[in-house]
C-alpha cells in the first residue's frame, strides 16, 4: 500500500521532513505534498527509534524491569514506572500505602510541570520565538532542581519501587518545593499573559489547526490535545489511580480547539498541578512508604492506565507466575494523537507544520514499537535475519555503483 | 595608489569585512544576552569564517557547478561595491555620482538575488522552497524600502548619497519622516532576513532555506556578504534619518543605536509566515510610505 501511494505522488512536490530535521527533536519521517505553500497531503512513517524494550522486558525480572521501563521516555519517566508498578501491584494483590501513593502523585505532577514547560519552549522555538524558548527553559530549571532535591536525580527520578516509593518527604523538602512552586506560579501567569496577548504569537497560533469536538472524538485524541478541543478526557478523573481520588485535579477544558487553545490548556494545567501539589504537601498522609511484594507474581493479566503529560498511557501486563513477565505492552499517547496532525495538516501552510506537530507534544522514541520496511519486495511484514542482511549488502552495492 | 588603499584596506575591503564581522558579533551577542544566553566570544564570526573557508565545498549533483561557485562571489562583490557609495565610517563616500542611491540599492539586492538563484540552482527541495520564499520576500520589501529611502532624497532635492548625507546633517529627518524611518529599519531587517522576517531560512521548516546545500567557501562568502550588507544598510539608514554621518564617532554611535533597535525587534517578535510578511508590507508598509511621500511632495509644492 505504501509503495502504491508513493508512485502515485511521485509527480507532485513533496517536502520530506525527517528522519533528520531541525524541527524534529527525535527521528520520524513526514512527507508533506505541497501546492506552493499549501499542504495538500500528509503522511507519516514511524519506527526509527524502535529499541525493542517490550522484548527486553521479557528477559528481566520484575524489579529490573522497573529501571528499564523508566527509560522508555526521558521526559515522563515517572509515569511509566507508576503505570508499571500499579499494574504489578494489582496482579500481586497488594496496594502501596497512602503516603507512597501521595508521593507518587506529587512527583507525577512535578513531572507534568517540567514536561509542559519543556513543551512550551519547543513550541515557541518552532514558531521562531526563541526568546520565549530560552526563558521557559531557564524557569524549567527550577522544577528540575526541585526534583533533584527530593530524589537525587534530574531526569530519571526513580521514585517508584514495587509496592511503594523510595524516598520520603520531610519538612525541609516541602519547604523547597513550596518556594520553587511560588516562583513557577508567578512565571506561569506571565507566560499565560504572553501567549494570549502577544499579537504576533497569536497570528501563528489562533485559528491554526482547529479541531472540532466531533473531529477530536472521531480521531480519538487524548490528553491536553483532546481537552483543548473541549473533550473531557483525563484518566486522573475518569479512573483515579495513586492518590488522585484523595487529591483530585481540576480538569482544564477549552472549546476553541486551535493551537492557541492547546498552549493555554497546558499552561492552565501547570497552575492546576501547582495547586494540587500544595494540597498534597499540606495534607500528606502519615504511614509506611512500602509494602512487601513477592518476588514471583501470581499468573494473570492486568491493565494499568495513567495520565502522562501528553495523555493516557496504557500498560498491559501479563504474568505467568515466574520471576519475569510473560508480556508487557505499552501504548504511549503520541500514537493516538499522531493521526490528528495528518488530518489537520491538509489546507494549512507549510510554515504551520512544525507548530501543528509540536501541538500534540510528540515523543517518537516512546511511541515506536516496531519497524515497517517500506522498500524491498512485496512481503513487508516478514523479514528474516538473512533477508535483512542480504538487503543491506545489495543496498550498499547499489549505492557504490551509483545506480541508486 | 591611495585609490587602491581605499579599495582594498580602508575604508573598503579588509576594514569593511572586519567591521561586518564586528557588527555580526554585536548582533549575536546582544541577542543572546537579551534572550538570557551567554552568546559568542568576540572572535567567533572570524573563527566561523576561517573554518568555513577551509572546509571542502561539496557541489550537489544536478546543480550547475559554475553558478554554484560564482553566485556567492557575485553576492559579496555586489555588497562590497555598494559600500563604495555610502559614507562608511563617517568618511565621505569613495565614489559619488548623481543617482548613486538607486545604484546602491540595486547592488544591495544582488545578495538576495544571488541567494534566490543559488537556492533555485540546487535540486534540494528545502532550497527550492527557500528560493521561492526569498524571492517572494524580495518583492514584498523592496518597493517600500526603496520608497522609504527616497523620502529623504526628495527633501534633499538630490539622489546622490553624499548630498543627502550633508542635508541630513543639518536636519534630523527621523523627526519629520518617522514613518519612513520605521519602514526603512524594518525593510533592512527584511533584506537581511533577520527574525521575525526569517521565513526564507526558517530552520524548523526548511532547514536553512536557499543555502541548505552550501557548506564551505560558498557559505562563508554568503555570510560575509550578509555582514557587509548589514553594515552598508545600517550606514544608509543612519545617514539618511539619524542626522547624517560626518565623523567616525557619529558613525559608531548612530549605527550602534540602530543595531540596538534591530536586536530589540528580533528579540521580541515571533517569526511571521511568508503570507503574513507580504501582507504586512503591502497592506501597511507600502501604503504608509506612499501617504508620507504624498505629504512631502505636497509640502514641497506649497
Amino acid at each position: 500500500m505504501h509503495t502504491n501511494e508513493h508512485t502515485a505522488q511521485i509527480e507532485k512536490f513533496i517536502i520530506p521532513i525527517g528522519p533528520q530535521h531541525p524541527a524534529l527533536k527525535e527521528p520520524g519521517h513526514f512527507e508533506f505534498t505541497v501546492d506552493g505553500e499549501i499542504v495538500t497531503h500528509a503522511s507519516v512513517r514511524l519506527g526509527y527509534a524502535h529499541r525493542g524494550i517490550e522484548k527486553g522486558v521479557e528477559s528481566r525480572n520484575w524489579t529490573q524491569n522497573l529501571y528499564l521501563l523508566e527509560r522508555v521516555c526521558g521526559i515522563c519517566s515517572h509515569v511509566h514506572a507508576t503505570a508499571y508498578c500499579l499494574g504489578v501491584e494489582k496482579l500481586a494483590g497488594v496496594e502501596a500505602p497512602p503516603r507512597a501513593q501521595a508521593i507518587r502523585e506529587l512527583v507525577a505532577e512535578l513531572e507534568r510541570i517540567h514536561s509542559h514547560y519543556l513543551w512550551l519552549g519547543v513550541t515557541a522555538h518552532e514558531a521562531g520565538f526563541d526568546t520565549l524558548f530560552m526563558y521557559t527553559w531557564r524557569d524549567r530549571e527550577t522544577v528540575m532542581d526541585i526534583l533533584e532535591a527530593i530524589s537525587g536525580n534530574r531526569v530519571h527520578y526513580s521514585a517508584n519501587i514495587l509496592g511503594g516509593v523510595k524516598f520520603d518527604l520531610g519538612e525541609k523538602e516541602a519547604q523547597t518545593i513550596r518556594q520553587g512552586l511560588s516562583f513557577l506560579e508567578e512565571r506561569t501567569h506571565h507566560y499565560l499573559e504572553v501567549v494570549s496577548q502577544d499579537a504576533l504569537f497569536l497570528q501563528r497560533t489562533r485559528g491554526i489547526g482547529v479541531m472540532t469536538l466531533a473531529q477530536a472524538e472521531t480521531i480519538g485524541v487524548i490528553g491536553p490535545t483532546a481537552r483543548a478541543s473541549g473533550l473531557a478526557r483525563d484518566v486522573r478523573l475518569d479512573d483515579p489511580y495513586a492518590a488522585y481520588d484523595r487529591f483530585p485535579v481540576p480538569i482544564i477544558l477549552d472549546d476553541r480547539g486551535d493551537l492557541s487553545a492547546r498552549v493555554v490548556v497546558r499552561l492552565k494545567e501547570l497552575l492546576a498541578s501547582i495547586e494540587t501539589i500544595r494540597h498534597i504537601l499540606d495534607d500528606l498522609p502519615p504511614g509506611e512508604l512500602t509494602v512487601r511484594v513477592p518476588r514471583k507474581i501470581k499468573p494473570g493479566e492486568a491493565i494499568s492506565r495513567v495520565e502522562a503529560p501528553r495523555g493516557e498511557l496504557f500498560y498491559f501486563i501479563k504474568s505467568n507466575g515466574s520471576e519475569m513477565p510473560e508480556r508487557i505492552h505499552i501504548r504511549t499517547p503520541t500514537l493516538c494523537n499522531m493521526a490528528s496532525v495528518l488530518t489537520l495538516a491538509v489546507g494549512h501552510h507549510l510554515a504551520d507544520m512544525p507548530m501543528l506537530l509540536a501541538g500534540i507534544d510528540p515523543c517518537f522514541s516512546c511511541n515506536d514499537r516496531g519497524i515497517v520496511v517500506q522498500y524491498g519486495g512485496d512481503d513487508h511484514d516478514h523479514w528474516t535475519w538473512e533477508r535483512l542482511r542480504q538487503f543491506g549488502i545489495d543496498h550498499y552495492k547499489q549505492l557504490e555503483s551509483g545506480v541508486f | 595608489m591611495t585609490q587602491l588603499i581605499h579599495l582594498l584596506f580602508f575604508p573598503g575591503g579588509l576594514f569593511l569585512l572586519a567591521l561586518g564581522m564586528g557588527y555580526e558579533w554585536l548582533d549575536r551577542k546582544l541577542l543572546a544576552r537579551l534572550q538570557n544566553r551567554q552568546g559568542p566570544r568576540w572572535f567567533q564570526p572570524l573563527a566561523d569564517t576561517v573554518k568555513l573557508l577551509s572546509k571542502e565545498e561539496i557541489i550537489p549533483q544536478g546543480a550547475n557547478p559554475w553558478l554554484f561557485i560564482f553566485l556567492p562571489v557575485v553576492a559579496l562583490a555586489g555588497t562590497l561595491t555598494a559600500a563604495l557609495y555610502v559614507p562608511l565610517f563617517g568618511l565621505p563616500p569613495a565614489h559619488s555620482l548623481p543617482g548613486d542611491l538607486i545604484l546602491t540599492i540595486y547592488l544591495l539586492s544582488l545578495l538576495t538575488l544571488g541567494t534566490g538563484l543559488a537556492g533555485a540552482n540546487t535540486p534540494n527541495r528545502f532550497s527550492l522552497v527557500g528560493a521561492t520564499r526569498t524571492l517572494t520576500q524580495l518583492f514584498a520589501y523592496e518597493a517600500p524600502f526603496l520608497m522609504a529611502l527616497l523620502g529623504p532624497a526628495i527633501v534633499a532635492g538630490s539622489w546622490q548619497i553624499s548630498i543627502i548625507n550633508d542635508f541630513a546633517g543639518r536636519n534630523w529627518l527621523i523627526v519629520t519622516q518617522f514613518v519612513g524611518f520605521l519602514v526603512a529599519v524594518i525593510g533592512l531587517m527584511g533584506k537581511l532576513e533577520l527574525p521575525p522576517f526569517d521565513a526564507p531560512e526558517a530552520e524548523t521548516e526548511i532547514v536553512s532555506g536557499a543555502l541548505t546545500e552550501y557548506s564551505g567557501r560558498g557559505y562563508a562568502l554568503f555570510r560575509l556578504a550578509k555582514n557587509v550588507e548589514l553594515v552598508v544598510g545600517l550606514t544608509l539608514v543612519a545617514s539618511f534619518y539619524l542626522g547624517g554621518l560626518a565623523n567616525p564617532l557619529a558613525f559608531i554611535l548612530k549605527t550602534g543605536a540602530l543595531l540596538l533597535i534591530i536586536v530589540g525587534v528580533q528579540t521580541l517578535l515571533t517569526r511571521l509566515r511568508l503570507d503574513q510578511t507580504v501582507g504586512l508590507w503591502w497592506r501597511y508598509g507600502a501604503l504608509l510610505v506612499l501617504a508620507q511621500w504624498l505629504m512631502i511632495v505636497l509640502a514641497k509644492i506649497i
